[in-house]
């Protein structure tokens, strides 16, 4: 356990340079969130102020709640692609020798899959969810049942998302092509997750798929606690779903980091597909 | 000790799309070969004979695929964890350091991963930084650092856990000739200090100058084993003496003819008489006396023992396998 | 045209050898979505219609079809500066930079043969995506020709204006992600690709003004969806080539410095 802590410490240090290396990163951490959410809420004002819109979708009554339902979907978003990026990133370390370098080590490979992740989400999404909270605050948009679902909702953002990087990492450091599945996971990711729209405005067949994706459930959650004064109770089976997710994508983490490791010890190739 | 017992590694072949897999590739075919601690053993061979998958097999990055291999009686697949603590790799060139990080930094790293104990890390870490020549350089970004900073940092890496074993694949590769000598001085001080060391080079004086016993592989397999000198005078190959006179003197060539040893008779840019002896043992002596005897007056004299290098290439597609102790 | 034509050719074997599948699949996938996402919001929330303000706003009432040409017109001018800014970018990180410089060929003709490649390859990439938006439904009306032309001239010489300039300050500082992406970015929100710009606050308005692509815009939307005649959209063209012109001669000034920058800076970006 002490061992894994350090590797989380190691893989910080290593995710905070990454990442902070370059004075830039305020564009992708800030300007980039911001500026997509103010495209994306001019781009749906026009069918939100059709007749009968606010029949069939009660929030775009009030601008505010719109924007903020806009902003929280950009949120959780920019928490999960923050872990689409580290994965390509770390799947560069195995073109760069560093992989290696690692694999050498006894280091519990799941600590450093997981550690990759959280450093990287929490270094990555803190200014935006910073700036999203203070917005949401000053705004009035936060309606909270109680306090502790603050909690509840980071939980619910925070435990998925880290799940899902592990797994983004083991799958892009086996993978011969990471830059295919980072393009697969940037735009279509936003779309079926219900980003940028209501859940039910999307087909069943995009919902289907959408549940694979813990980022859907997490942004349920996110703004039934943070803009609906929902409470535990009523979200209790999205809670549950998103607990059970998270187990599966952490089984499948470790399933990937075995067969991988095994893979490339018998064929010395560390590609797997 | 590491030891290995018929070691064999074999590589599956390329599988492709409808089509049958490519032909296997047997890079390791039935080595065996212990590594003690407190000394420098060699791997020698040429391209392809499997010096990089045997250092691999060991160092747990490959799996044997039959054969065991142990390390201090552990072994390799079932104790993998085990292993990889008490072992470091450092392989020529300037990967496996983050170009992100400082000097200093990148050894906290992997200091971290290998749960070198805190007390001891930070120390360690000045120690290793001084012993490489990277103290003054240690908090700038190894994306600054020239590329023979950047693999004496990857050597400082191979040492952050205090090995027990050193696995040195081809670590001179491209460093300048000081970096290159003071880390054979390093190798040579650590096998003083108990570590266990295999080295594969291309630099075959560096061999010769560290290791006490040298393996040879080629193909997979092992075709010679012993100490440099051993080997060398395992394969009978020639001593050679150029000796030149400051002028003809008659006597000389008969002198020298009655060594019995091959010789050819020549003259350098200034016209003055040379000869160039070749023989399996080391005839210098006698023949400086001969050649005196017969009234030569030598200006220069230039012995030229056979080398590791010359042995190897001897025995390069040599079919029997010669162990020469 | 000595230099023009052989980049030309040789830009299109490189990319006929080695499609960059990933650029493309990620580029289509934006414009497919963005309409997807328009054509769901239209029918789930805006119950087939959209809301008042819109019709005075972009001047159509059709809002499915003003955002589907907005969506090509976006990836028709993300495609172009991927393949024109970061063309030089591109021979700096694979180390040809310096011998281009040495070369005595003008900068001009090579970035046209450059742009002349990507203007075939993403006229294809455009098709598809517009077969798609009307394959799930969105009526696209018949252009007027002549103005649809000049507008996708005046559109390629917009697009063309503004990669040189971001090429230039690639080169300089080295760096090509963050630079063309803050632009795609500002560009989508000031442009009016998915939005009438008449949204926006003033200050941003006039912003976006500056940009050759927004009266690049109002000229293709014109084209299309209201079949207007050359002369309606004269006023947009005549915007747009001079302000296309405009970035162009400025990029091809600065160019020169920068690459004398990008040299010293030395090794690749």
């Amino acid at each position: 356990m002490r061992a894994a802590l350090r590797v989380f410490a190691a893989e910080g240090l290593k995710q905070h340079r990454r990442i902070f290396g370059s004075k830039l990163v305020v564009f992708s951490m800030l300007l980039w969130p911001v500026l997509t959410l103010a495209t994306t809420y001019y781009t749906v004002l026009p069918v939100t102020s059709a007749p009968g819109a606010a029949q069939r979708w009660p929030l775009v009554a009030e601008p505010g709640r719109l924007l903020a339902f806009l902003a929280a979907g950009a949120l959780a978003y920019t928490f999960f692609f923050s872990l689409v990026q580290s994965a390509w990133h770390f799947s560069w370390e195995r073109v760069s020798g560093t992989l290696e370098a690692m694999f050498l080590t006894p280091a519990s490979r799941m600590a450093l899959v997981l550690a990759n992740g959280s450093s990287a989400l929490v270094q990555n999404a803190w200014l935006f969810g910073c700036f999203g909270l203070a917005a949401a605050v000053a705004t009035g948009t936060l309606h909270l049942a109680h306090p502790g679902m603050l909690g509840i909702a980071a939980l619910a953002l925070l435990v998925p998302a880290v799940a899902w990087g592990a797994f983004l990492n083991s799958l892009l450091m086996f993978s011969r092509d990471s830059a295919f599945l980072y393009t697969l996971l940037d735009d279509p990711l936003w779309f079926i997750a219900g980003v940028r729209l209501p859940l039910f405005a999307l087909p069943v067949w995009i919902k289907a798929i959408g549940l694979a994706f813990p980022l859907t459930t997490s942004l349920v959650v996110l703004r039934g606690a943070l803009l609906d004064g929902k409470d535990t109770a009523d979200l209790a089976g999205q809670l549950a779903f998103l607990a059970g997710l998270s187990a599966v994508l952490l089984g499948l983490t470790a399933l990937l980091l075995r067969v991988g490791e095994r893979h490339a010890q018998r064929t010395g190739s560390l590609q797997l597909f | 000790m590491i030891v290995t017992h018929e070691l064999r590694k074999t590589f599956p072949g390329q599988r492709k799309l409808f089509r049958p897999a490519g032909p296997a590739t047997h890079a390791v075919d039935g080595l065996s070969l212990s590594i003690p601690p407190g000394a420098v053993t060699g791997l020698l061979g040429l391209n392809g004979a499997g010096k990089t998958t045997t250092i691999k097999v060991l160092a747990t990055l490959l799996r044997p695929t039959s054969g065991s291999v142990t390390v201090d009686g552990l072994d390799v697949v079932g104790h993998a964890r085990a292993i990889r603590r008490r072992i470091n790799l450092i392989a020529g060139g300037e990967r496996m350091v983050y170009a992100r990080l400082t000097g200093r930094e990148n050894l906290w790293y992997f200091g971290q991963l290998y749960d070198v104990p805190r007390a001891v890390l930070a120390k360690r870490i000045d120690e290793l930084l001084e012993l490489v020549g990277l103290t003054d350089a240690a908090g700038t970004v190894v994306e600054r650092y020239s590329r023979g900073m950047r693999q004496r940092l990857s050597i400082a890496r191979g040492l952050i856990n205090a090995p027990a074993y050193l696995l040195l694949d081809e670590p001179t590769l491209g460093l300048d000739a000081p970096i290159a000598r003071d880390l054979r001085a390093v190798v040579a001080n650590l096998a003083r200090d108990g570590v266990g060391v295999l080295l594969t080079s291309h630099y075959l004086a560096e061999v010769e100058q560290l290791c006490g016993h040298v393996y040879v592989v080629d193909r997979g397999r092992l075709v010679a084993e012993g100490s440099p000198t051993a080997l060398t005078a395992g394969t009978r190959l020639p001593h050679t003496v150029e000796l030149t006179l400051a002028e003809h003197a008659p006597a000389v060539s008969a002198a020298v003819a009655a060594l019995g040893a091959e010789f050819e008779v020549g003259v350098d840019a200034e016209e003055r008489p040379t000869f160039v002896l070749r023989s399996p043992e080391d005839l210098t002596g006698e023949l400086a006396t001969a050649v005196v005897r017969a009234g030569g007056a030598i200006v220069r004299l230039e012995v030229n023992p056979p080398t590791l290098e010359d042995a190897i290439l001897a025995m390069a597609g040599a079919p029997a396998a010669v162990a020469a102790r | 045209m000595a230099t023009a034509l052989p980049t030309l050719r040789r830009n299109w074997l490189v990319t006929m050898r080695a499609y960059q599948w990933t650029y493309f699949v990620g580029t289509l996938a934006t414009g497919i979505l963005t309409v997807g996402l328009a054509y769901l919001a239209y029918h789930a929330i805006g119950g087939g219609r959209a809301g008042g303000g819109f019709a005075a706003a972009a001047g159509t009432a059709d809002y499915l079809g003003y955002v589907t040409v907005g969506a090509a017109a976006s990836m028709f001018t993300v495609r172009m500066v991927l393949w024109v800014a970061k063309a030089q970018i591109t021979e700096q990180r694979e180390g040809t930079l310096e011998s281009q410089v040495l070369a005595p060929a003008r900068r001009l003709p090579y970035l046209v043969g450059v742009g002349l490649q990507a203007l075939t390859t993403t006229v294809v990439e455009v098709v598809v995506m517009l077969t798609f938006a009307i394959m799930i439904g969105v009526r696209l009306p018949a252009p007027d020709p002549l103005t649809l032309l000049a507008a996708f001239v005046a559109a390629s010489v917009a697009v063309f204006g503004i990669s040189v300039p971001l090429s230039a300050v690639m080169i300089s500082v080295g760096e090509a992600h963050i630079t063309q992406n803050t632009l795609f970015v500002a560009m989508g929100l000031l442009c009016g690709f998915t939005f009438p710009p008449a949204y926006l606050p003033d200050p941003l308005r006039w912003l976006g003004e500056a940009l050759p692509v927004t009266s690049a815009l109002r000229a293709l939307r014109a084209a299309t969806l209201e079949h207007a005649p050359l002369s309606i959209a004269a006023p947009d063209l005549l915007l747009c080539l001079a302000l296309g012109l405009a970035y162009l001669v400025v990029g091809l000034r600065l160019l020169g410095p920068a690459e004398r920058i990008a040299i010293q800076r030395g090794g690749s970006a």
